[in-house]
């Protein structure tokens, strides 16, 4: 007989208690592995505009947390063309706008330039992108389209204007995929913004860090008032993504407390119940650290098992909050590795919190006291 | 029973132990003071409460005496590693058997050997053969409810000799048995005792059980009535 066999009889001894406990373990774990999962997921998405596009750097107005309150003259886009160093810039004006007949309390608008680089990583699935000099044309992301149920040459009611859709455009990014695309100058004239725009974004003529580096201190020096920003730093700023990454942090940290007290709860119980079976264990000559062993051996099994149930739930959890349709398209349904690999970390970090004090408390019983309770 | 080591050491000697319970201030041992010789076997008899399990414990290691020391083979307990004298050197047998409910028979033999160097197949072999020694090959992998008492004394007897102990504890190992079981299971005590040279102190209501020991220790309200 192996030691785990021992450990494993236990817990079948009290098949219902190690079946609900484990259970809650798995809804616990499972709620954190989707919070972070989509925390996760929206940041990849973000990241990948930038990297879709080959941006290596964002200009917005200094100081501001959110893109969409930045406000520029969009004449300095010839001043950063003008900057050594910078390959390419292009304007863009984002806003939201909501589309209450469908359910959307908000989608993302963008207004660009025709031929932008901003239009790198759409794939058009119908139709085509806008030419210079459209007005009050649309391009739809493939997930808004679908939730407005709209198909190219449809009359689209964007903001109490009128427009229609002459494209339907696919992009890896879940942001962009939901967004529709309209020319810039119509944009600025439907929110009053003529002139104006929230930021220009620059691909230079490099793409090494230190060149980056350099480039970015040469337009802030040359412009003063704008921030120019590497995407990746810019998302980890991003306030909506910090929002997203605490409570995601927030809902962990409630379930480790919460799961380490039910796992806490039940082993506790289990080393009350058994008080007398480790007196015989120690009276057979198990020391304190073989019944520590044994008691802790149980946690683990529990928190993995809880773990991997963990696992298997968030995935399926993920896949039932998809079955809504505001959420398809915004949520992505693939947990990375690296988060499925945290719900093994919280299964073994929830075995010994709840499993460490019943552990030692067994460990420390006089064995002559112990047979007595028995 | 054995033919007791003349001449040698004892293998157990205690001085003048004394036991007080803090939590309802009983005092379980007056002074109690005793030797027992190698391969010998003690009975200790007496009525219920005068302090023999109490003393039992103490012999092997469960319990701290308040005041005297227990010396095995000439080394004081207090000085020793009690966990590991419990592991190697004695093998107890209870009353109430206190078998593991979830392991089969021949893997609550297993248990002690937690404690041994030996790997898990060793440890199987070796407890598999002990569970010939005490008559129950044909219920080697039955669980402890699916054994009659008397069985269940066997497996606690295999397991309490798991490790090749040199001394036997055995509280009122026939309490719970009927006249003709305890017969059986005395015998087959004074068998492996002999066959493996153990020194066995029991303690025992019964007289019969008694008489079969070399020597009967009597005992009243903690003290040693008479040796």
């Amino acid at each position: 007989m192996r030691f785990i066999t021992l450990i494993l009889r236990n817990l079948l001894r009290r098949r219902t208690r190690t079946l609900l406990t484990a259970t809650g373990l798995a809804v616990a774990i499972a709620s954190v592995l989707d919070l972070v999962g989509i925390a996760s997921n929206f940041e990849r998405s973000f990241l990948t505009i930038f990297a879709g596009k080959g941006i290596d750097l964002l200009v917005v107005r200094a100081g501001i947390s959110n893109q969409l309150s930045s406000n520029l003259d969009q004449k300095l886009s010839d001043k950063l063309r003008g900057t050594e160093g910078v390959a390419q810039v292009a304007a863009t004006l984002m806003d939201t706008v909501g589309f209450e007949e469908a359910g959307i309390a908000s989608a993302l608008i963008n207004g660009w330039e025709s031929g932008s680089l901003l239009f790198r990583g759409l794939r058009m699935l119908e139709g085509r992108a806008f030419e210079r000099g459209e007005k009050n044309v649309a391009m739809l992301g493939r997930v808004l389209a679908l939730n407005l149920g709209k198909k190219v040459g449809d009359k689209l009611d964007v903001a109490g204007e009128p427009f229609r859709v002459i494209g339907i455009y696919e992009s890896d990014s879940l942001f962009d995929s939901g967004a529709l695309v309209v020319p810039l100058a119509t944009l600025q004239r439907m929110m009053g913004r003529e002139g104006q725009v929230t930021g220009f974004v620059i691909q230079g003529r490099s793409s090494d860090s230190d060149a980056i580096a350099t480039l970015r201190n040469r337009i802030e020096a040359e412009t003063p008032g704008v921030a120019a920003t590497p995407g990746r730093d810019y998302v980890q700023r991003d306030v909506q993504m910090r929002l997203a990454r605490v409570m995601a942090w927030a809902t962990t940290a409630l379930a480790l407390l919460l799961g380490s007290v039910g796992m806490l709860n039940t082993m506790i119980m289990a080393v009350f119940e058994r008080t007398g079976e480790i007196g015989i264990l120690r009276a057979l000559g198990w020391r304190r650290l073989r019944v520590l062993e044994l008691i802790l051996g149980e946690a683990l099994v529990l928190g993995l098992l809880g773990a991997a149930l963990g696992m298997m739930l968030a995935v399926l959890g993920l896949r039932a909050v998809l079955l809504a349709p505001t959420a398809r398209g915004f949520i992505d349904p693939h947990l990375p590795p690296a988060v499925l690999l945290l719900g093994l970390v919280l299964g073994v970090l929830l075995s010994v919190l709840g499993g460490l004090y019943p552990a030692i408390r067994a460990a420390s019983l006089d064995p002559g006291e112990a047979l007595r309770y028995e | 029973m054995n033919e007791p080591a003349v001449g040698l050491a004892p293998l157990l000697r205690a001085e003048r132990l004394a036991k007080i319970y803090p939590d309802g201030n009983v005092q379980a041992l007056r002074g109690v003071s005793l030797e027992v010789a190698e391969r010998e076997s003690v009975a200790i008899v007496g009525p219920s409460g005068c302090g023999k399990s109490t003393l039992l414990h103490i012999l092997g290691g469960l319990d701290r005496p308040t005041e005297g020391e227990v010396y095995f083979r000439d080394e004081p307990l207090s000085r020793i590693d009690r966990d590991l004298y419990r592991a190697r050197q004695v093998g107890f047998v209870f009353q109430s058997f206190h078998l593991l409910p979830t392991l089969s028979a021949v893997e609550n033999v297993q248990v002690p050997m937690f404690e041994s160097s030996w790997g898990h197949r060793a440890r199987a072999q070796r407890a598999s053969r002990l569970i010939d020694e005490v008559g129950l090959s044909h219920r080697r992998d039955h669980l402890p409810t699916r054994l009659s008492v008397g069985e269940r004394q066997r497996v606690a007897i295999a397991r309490a000799l798991a490790n090749d102990p040199c001394l036997l504890l055995a509280d009122e190992p026939t309490g719970n048995l009927d006249s003709v079981t305890q017969g059986e299971i005395m015998a087959l005590l004074d068998d492996l005792s002999r066959r493996n040279g153990l020194t066995l102190v029991l303690i025992t209501h019964s007289q019969e059980v008694a008489a079969a020991a070399d020597r009967v220790i009597r005992m009243r309200d903690g003290r040693i009535l008479g040796d």
